[in-house]
Formats: structure tokens, sequence, C-alpha cells
């Protein structure tokens, strides 16, 4: 089941076709950019930002590794805020719609569940993508500021998580 | 959250988006999304619309009333997060050509919330 989705490009933009939809490279792609941009940033400075885009690049990572080890599968489809649901490209005619799938990508962290049992390694890098999601109630849309303790802790869980997805990755690469 | 604390919030986040260009079109995208909705909540605190014990998260997750009542009052806000919120799935999440246009837009928008912010202070306080 789908439908015409509401996104931009779906109502007159247009986009050229990619040769290089939403699958693993994409996703590394998309990591190595934000974890370029997290470099810019400070924990404390910006807190709200490091801790978002620490965030996206994790769940970046996180999707190419849960691609890799055969945990999900690559698709052309983006996860939309609604849990299950995704945006699919038509990157021909340049439009976009809404369908419900099977992972896929993960939004966050057991978002949506996943059914396969996954490497230790990925359930490390799990647990630690987690406490830097968890950090946005608190410090992103709350006023609680992190003092120096906290932010080291907050760069050793994304070193962490970053570490054991690439462990991850050049492990079922290996296998391939 | 009260409307001093949601400014402080997206003025401290405007910060850290200056550190951005659109060429890191992904997080200015965010940005935008995370300091407009405080900005968002800065207007629906002033007009009433929410109380203070009430923050919108997402305008996509108000409710069909909460929405209504917004769009009667402040139409152009209600436009401005619907798009940002709109541009994360095929230029955050997705890969879609266009991320640098898409973050001019989001950034647009973002001047649009904070004027609807500024506007409902000025009105009602």
């Amino acid at each position: 089941m789908s439908q015409a989705s509401g996104y931009p490009a779906a109502r007159g933009d247009t986009f050229v076709h990619d040769k290089h939809p939403m699958k693993i490279a994409s996703h590394l792609e998309k990591f190595r950019r934000l974890d370029e941009t997290l470099r810019r940033l400070e924990p404390g400075r910006d807190q709200e930002l490091w801790i978002w885009t620490a965030m996206n690049a994790g769940v970046h990572l996180l999707n190419a590794a849960l691609h890799a080890c055969g945990a999900t599968t690559e698709s052309d489809a983006f996860h939309s805020q609604v849990e299950g649901l995704y945006a699919v490209p038509d990157r021909t005619a340049g439009t976009l719609h809404d369908a419900m799938l099977a992972p896929g990508d993960v939004m966050h962290v057991g978002q949506p569940p996943l059914a396969a049992p996954l490497p230790v390694a990925i359930e490390r890098a799990s647990k630690a993508l987690r406490t830097i999601e968890d950090l946005r109630e608190r410090f992103v849309r709350g006023s609680e500021r992190a003092d120096a303790s906290l932010q080291h802790d907050w760069r050793v869980a994304y070193a962490s998580c970053v570490r054991e997805l690439h462990a991850t990755l050049d492990a079922c690469h290996g296998q391939r | 959250m009260n409307p001093e604390a949601h400014r402080a919030k997206a003025e401290s986040i405007e910060q850290s988006l200056a550190r951005c260009t659109t060429a890191d079109y992904e997080t200015v995208i965010e940005a935008c999304m995370l300091a407009g909705t405080h900005w968002f909540n800065v207007a629906l605190h002033a007009a009433d619309l929410l109380p203070l014990d009430h923050d919108a998260m997402h305008a996509e997750f108000l409710t069909i009333g909460q929405r209504r009542r917004i769009a009667c009052v402040m139409p152009s806000a209600l436009a401005a997060l619907d798009t940002i919120e709109s541009l994360r799935t095929p230029y955050v999440r997705g890969d879609l050509p266009g991320g640098t246009q898409a973050a001019q837009r989001a950034l647009d928008c973002l001047a649009e919330l904070e004027r609807a912010a500024m506007h409902a202070r000025a009105r009602g306080g």
C-alpha cells in the first residue's frame, strides 16, 4: 500500500537520476559528511547541534552496518518520521511516494525493532548510540547544560559507536 | 518550557548553525528544525495556542484540532515548520540531490518562524 507523499520533491521539484540509491555506500557518504561537520562543533559550546549531528552520523553508520551484516535490507527508500513509513523515490520521474515497508533503514536504535539477531559489535554500538539519542529530551529540547565530565562521556560514546560499527563493516566486507 | 527559555535555546542553536554553510545541508536542515521548533513554541505560548507545560515537538504530530487553530492564527509559521520537517526525510535521511538548495529553503523558513515568534510576542506578551 502506498500513496503520493507530501515531500517537496513530489510537489513539483525535480531531481535527476542518481546512480547511488540509499544503500551502504550512500550511508557511508552521509556518515562521512556528518562526521566532518561534527568535528567543527563542540559538545559544550554547540551542545544541541553536537548531540543531534552525532546521533544522525551514528544512525547512518548503523544502517550501513545493519545492511552489511544482513540484519536489514538495502533498499532505495528513506525512513520518515513515522516508524515503518518510508519515502520511496522514483529517480527517473523525480517524485516520492510513501510506503509501509519492512526495514530497510532504521530511524533510531530499535525503531523499528529488528527480528534478526545482531552481531555483538552492533549491540555494543547500539548501546553507545542510544546513550546519545537519550540526550535529546534533557539537553536539546530541555534546558539542561552539560559539564565537562558529561561532554567527555558523550565524546567517548560517539567514538565507541563509530569504532564498533567500523569493525562490523570491516568484518562483514571480509565475508563478502 | 517558558518562552524565554525557548528563545534562549533557539538562539543557542542558531549560534551553532552559524558554524555551518548550506554545503553542510543535513546539519543545517536539522538545526533549522530544532531552532525553528523552539521559535514555534515561543509563538504558540505567546498566542495562548499551547499552555506553557505543553510544548510542540513536531508540527507533523500536532492534533488535527491544534493544527486547525494554529493555521487560523499563524498559517505562515505552521507552513514554515511543515516545510522544514518535510526536508528531513529526502535530504537528511535520504540522498536526493539538491541538498544545498533545500538547506537554503530551511533557512528561509527558520527566518519566518523567528518573525512569527517576535510578532506573537509583540501582540501577546
